[in-house]
């Protein structure tokens, strides 16, 4: 069994934490919440400090942060159904550019791996994606292919695909029409049985995450056309099957997953308090892999754990976030 | 096309006042936030106003004792209502109120669950989907309208 | 099922696509009887709920009607439209129409409807590449199935067309004068034959947006003016007397027929009664076990004519395949503004190929910026650059659509799988194989100011030609809220 370590606790924001996101280059987190303050910390020789709060650009919750791939700019999605983006032009993070256009919350934020997109979602059902313009962001599309809220979007690790999960139980997989720049939805995984709260995407973008409310996750496969074992890809479009359910585990809502790039292991935040860590067996096939829980840190806060991310750069270091209003810095080691 | 949209005259049920203890009592069911029982939390919800009527949800029984459950060792409370008609489209309304008292009067390691009398709605299932959903809860309650009517329904419950 | 609504009405609390019964926020009064103790509602057999008192007698509770007039005027779920209209402006209403018409002339009674059926272009358009016709034999045919269904005339729309182009080109001029005069918020002018976008601009951007919206009426109702008020009267008929049917390439196009200022409260009748769309009559063909075909060519007829213009049984124009607003205003204004009667138009795509850009250049300075945004995104950047001041336009053609109306969400989908982007381009050609109409030549316009609307620019001429825009305000009562 693996061993989960309590590296640092975070404490500083008043009510619920929503959400965490490490800088790309490791060395920086970002947290968000109910206070509707962004808290950015850094690493100072041994310990974590707080090194700025950000305010004043949303009036309600902060649902989530994300750092974009250069490491410049934050982008932060509020229950006010706003977007902010946050540059340091000026040396300090500062707000000069707001997304409308949600009807209400919005939900979650991503930036595609170039750093030229942005996708977005909210209760109002439609996931946008968002383009560079000249000097502004515009609307590249509005997706309305999610039946009730979208909870989170999620860029593919190296191409344009995106992946939103959703109050309706689906995933959903979209890509770009080349003549017409429309995203379309190219898969729909169906298998959940209640709301997918989030999703991750494995080192590769083949294979994806996912949690529900309905206390499972699930492990899914990308299947090209053509692809060795005859799976049927109707359409001549990848196809994405669920080959692997892990139930039995945790025992409420799963609210947070997060495929590591580094090291292959996948880190759960669940509404029992409880941060739990996979790892895929050693024998695993690829088409019915098997995953065992290597570790399960019960308490790890007092209440619901809301988000759980691994450091793009350190392998085993894990930043957390719950309702009991702290962010933890988690080391795991085997 | 047609339709009836509230229920103009309930039935209404006499208050269990008598049954329960003093007024002394009840604080003290409310002061000692160690432990909880099913009648604790029947108190704090018993005074919630109907958002239509005039009248509490014990009143109307939309919340009864024994349609409580409290688990002092895993932290869980479970209240189910019951709707005063199948198609009340007030369900949600009534169900984001008792929600809301009891985030504001229980401490925040309790799991606590407001689901419809199993058989009693004729939405139960999305309207327990969304009461179990505590982000959609948490917007909610930042709607300042919504949270309006929220305040009126608890303005005469226990307050923490 | 793929919604029939166009992608602006799809987002969220315009288009919910719920039963209204079960999910409806309209405020109902109910007068409560006050003092009165257990009394309960009982569902009767039949569905509907009675009220039993202690004193026994039950009590039939009153139900509540929800009209599309009551959605459009709601800030909620626009549409649950869909089923209030299924009712109110489906095949089945349509169908019945007709039968109590046949039943009524067999029992001789004097109140029979004037029946009139009005057909736009594009879906004419679809039906004629659904059933492989040529577009003129197609209108011809439909002119044929809806006579023997009881329809007394069938018109083309091409005059409306033209009045509403040219009134928009003329209130553009006069907007741009206006605008050089130092006036707020007359340009850029908005096109507002696109009852998706108006009803989205209405409801999500109120007063903001709604100034620069065009307040000349869309063809539907020009023509809606035209046959209740014009046509009714040269037959003799008051304007309850006739029955309209227009066949349209979208649903959003009922709720445009359905708006209150469209509705003569004295009479008590619409100046559309009925709006049927392309998809649905395919529907009404195939529940007949009929081919488009199979219907005797029937007439189009030209009631305004006026002797010395003959024209063709089906005109297009220049331009865009939702009736070329951006093209014909753009030649108006180069002429009436600045004396370029022969300015070259040329767009060039920009972020994608539904918004296209048109400049008219003097001396290498921008004189007129115009623009084409189709979709529901292009409206989003229009809106937030209007919002931030940043927008160069003097004139845009909005249609909630992609690919504007040719592609209306009510067109009939390609039977062979074709996407429906091909598709409209394929209608796209059809279109503009068809002789074009120039408003500006057109006598029958001059003829029907003359002796319809008493001149240009008069009182008359407003009131039937133009409409007005209504701020929706978001409605905050507990019940209406969603969360």
């Amino acid at each position: 069994m693996g061993l989960l370590e309590l590296q640092q606790n975070l404490v500083g924001h008043k009510g619920r934490v929503w959400n965490v996101c490490w800088h790309p280059s490791g060395e920086s987190i970002a947290s968000c919440g109910e206070d509707k303050t962004i808290r950015i910390w850094t690493h100072d020789k041994s310990k974590w400090v707080i090194k700025t709060i950000l305010t004043e650009a949303h009036t309600r919750t902060i649902r989530e942060v994300s750092w974009s791939p250069c490491g410049n700019y934050i982008a932060s999605a509020s229950f006010d159904a706003t977007v902010a983006i946050w540059d340091q032009k000026s040396g300090q993070f500062e707000c000069n550019t707001t997304l409308e256009g949600h009807e209400n919350e919005v939900k979650s934020v991503s930036w595609s791996v170039c750093g030229n997109y942005l996708a977005t979602c909210s209760r109002d059902k439609s996931v946008w994606v968002w383009g560079m313009g000249v000097d502004e962001y515009e609307c590249e599309d509005v997706i309305n292919a999610h039946t009730q809220d979208v909870k989170k979007v999620k860029w593919h690790p190296d191409k344009l695909i995106l992946a939103s999960a959703s109050y309706d139980d689906t995933v959903k997989i979209f890509d770009m029409e080349q003549h017409t720049n429309h995203w379309i939805c190219a898969s729909s995984l169906v298998s959940h049985t209640s709301t997918v709260w989030s999703l991750s995407f494995d080192r590769t973008g083949d294979r994806l995450v996912t949690c529900s409310d309905d206390k499972t996750l699930k492990i899914w496969q990308e299947y090209k056309p053509g692809n060795e074992v005859g799976i049927p890809t109707p359409d001549n479009e990848p196809i994405w099957k669920c080959v692997c359910t892990l139930s039995g585990y945790h025992s409420r809502t799963i609210y947070d997953v997060d495929w590591c790039k580094k090291t292959g292991l996948i880190v759960t935040a669940c509404g029992d308090d409880i941060i739990r860590v996979f790892r895929e067996e050693g024998d695993s096939d690829i088409h019915q892999p098997t995953f065992s829980l290597v570790c399960s840190m019960d308490n790890a806060h007092t209440q619901d754990v809301n988000c759980s991310q691994w450091n793009p750069c350190i392998p085993g270091l894990i930043v957390s976030a719950s309702d009991d209003g702290t962010v933890k810095v988690w080391t795991y080691s085997d | 096309m047609n339709k009836v949209l509230e229920n103009p005259n309930p039935k209404i049920y006499p208050k269990l006042e008598e049954k329960l203890g003093t007024d002394t009592e009840c604080e003290n069911i409310i002061r000692n936030t160690n432990e909880f029982d099913a009648r604790g939390i029947f108190e704090l919800l018993r005074n919630i106003n109907d958002p239509e009527h005039p009248l509490t949800l014990e009143q109307l029984n939309v919340i009864e004792q024994n349609l409580i459950e409290v688990d002092n060792e895993n932290n869980e409370i479970n209240v189910k209502f019951t709707p005063t008609i199948p198609h009340c489209s007030m369900a949600t309304l009534i169900g984001l109120s008792i929600r809301t008292q009891l985030l504001r009067t229980i401490p925040g390691r309790f799991k606590v669950s407001v689901t419809i009398n199993p058989g009693t709605h004729i939405a139960e299932i999305a309207v327990n989907k969304q009461l179990a959903d505590k982000e959609r809860v948490a917007a909610a309650l930042e709607n300042k309208f919504l949270l309006t009517v929220i305040d009126q329904c608890l303005e005469n419950t226990v307050q923490s | 099922m793929a919604s029939r609504f166009s992608g602006a009405l799809q987002l969220t609390n315009l288009d919910d696509f719920i039963i209204p019964s079960q999910e409806c926020i309209k405020p109902v009064e109910i007068q409560k009887i006050k003092n009165k103790v257990g009394s309960k509602i009982k569902v009767e057999d039949d569905g509907s709920y009675v009220e039993m008192t202690q004193d026994g007698p039950l009590t039939k509770l009153q139900k509540v009607e929800i009209t599309l007039s009551d959605c459009l005027a709601c800030s909620g779920c626009i549409t649950s439209a869909e089923s209030v209209l299924v009712t109110q402006q489906s095949q089945e209403e349509l169908l019945k129409v007709f039968q109590e018409k046949i039943e009524n002339l067999q029992h001789s009674k004097d109140n029979v409807k004037f029946i009139v059926v009005s057909l736009s272009i594009q879906p004419i358009l679809s039906l004629a590449e659904r059933y492989k016709l040529t577009a003129k034999d197609a209108a011809l045919k439909l002119s044929g199935f809806f006579k023997s269904m009881g329809a007394d005339m069938v018109l083309d729309m091409s005059v409306a067309d033209d009045f509403s182009l040219l009134e928009s080109a003329k209130e553009f001029v006069e907007r741009y004068k206006c605008s050089k005069e130092g006036l707020n918020n007359k340009l850029p002018m908005l096109a507002c034959s696109c009852p998706g976008w108006v009803c989205y601009a209405e409801k999500t951007h109120g007063n903001f947006i709604l100034p620069y919206l065009s307040k000349t009426k869309s063809p539907q109702q020009i023509m809606g003016s035209l046959v209740k008020y014009h046509l009714a009267s040269s037959k003799g008929l008051s304007p309850e007397q006739v029955y309209h049917i227009t066949l349209m390439p979208c649903y959003d196009k009922k709720l445009e027929a359905s708006r209150e200022d469209f509705y003569n409260s004295l009479k008590k009748t619409r100046d559309v009664d009925c709006v049927i769309t392309a998809i649905e009559l395919e529907q009404m063909l195939t529940q007949q076990e009929k081919n488009l075909e199979d219907f005797d060519k029937g007439e189009i007829e030209k009631p305004f004519q006026v002797p010395e213009q003959l024209t063709d049984v089906l005109l297009g124009h220049q331009g865009s395949g939702s009736g070329g607003y951006a093209d014909f205003i753009f030649h108006y204004a180069a002429k009436h503004l600045f004396e370029e009667s022969d300015a070259k138009l040329e767009y060039k795509s920009l972020k994608n190929p539904d918004f296209q850009e048109a400049v008219l250049e003097r001396n290498g300075k921008v004189i007129l910026r115009f623009a084409i945004a189709n979709g529901f995104r292009n409206i989003q950047n229009l809106v937030q650059k209007l919002k931030r001041g940043k927008s160069p336009y003097d004139y845009v053609e909005v249609m909630a659509c992609p690919m504007g109306c040719l592609n209306g969400g009510a067109q009939i989908r390609s039977q062979d799988g074709m996407q429906p982007r091909e598709l409209a381009s394929k209608l796209e050609i059809e279109y503009h194989k068809l002789p074009k109409s120039d408003p500006k030549q057109n006598m029958l316009l001059k003829h029907l100011y003359d002796v319809w609307l008493e001149g240009e620019n008069s009182e008359k001429a407003s009131a039937f030609l133009q409409t007005e825009y209504h701020e929706i305000e978001k409605m905050n009562t507990a019940i209406s809220i969603k969360w």
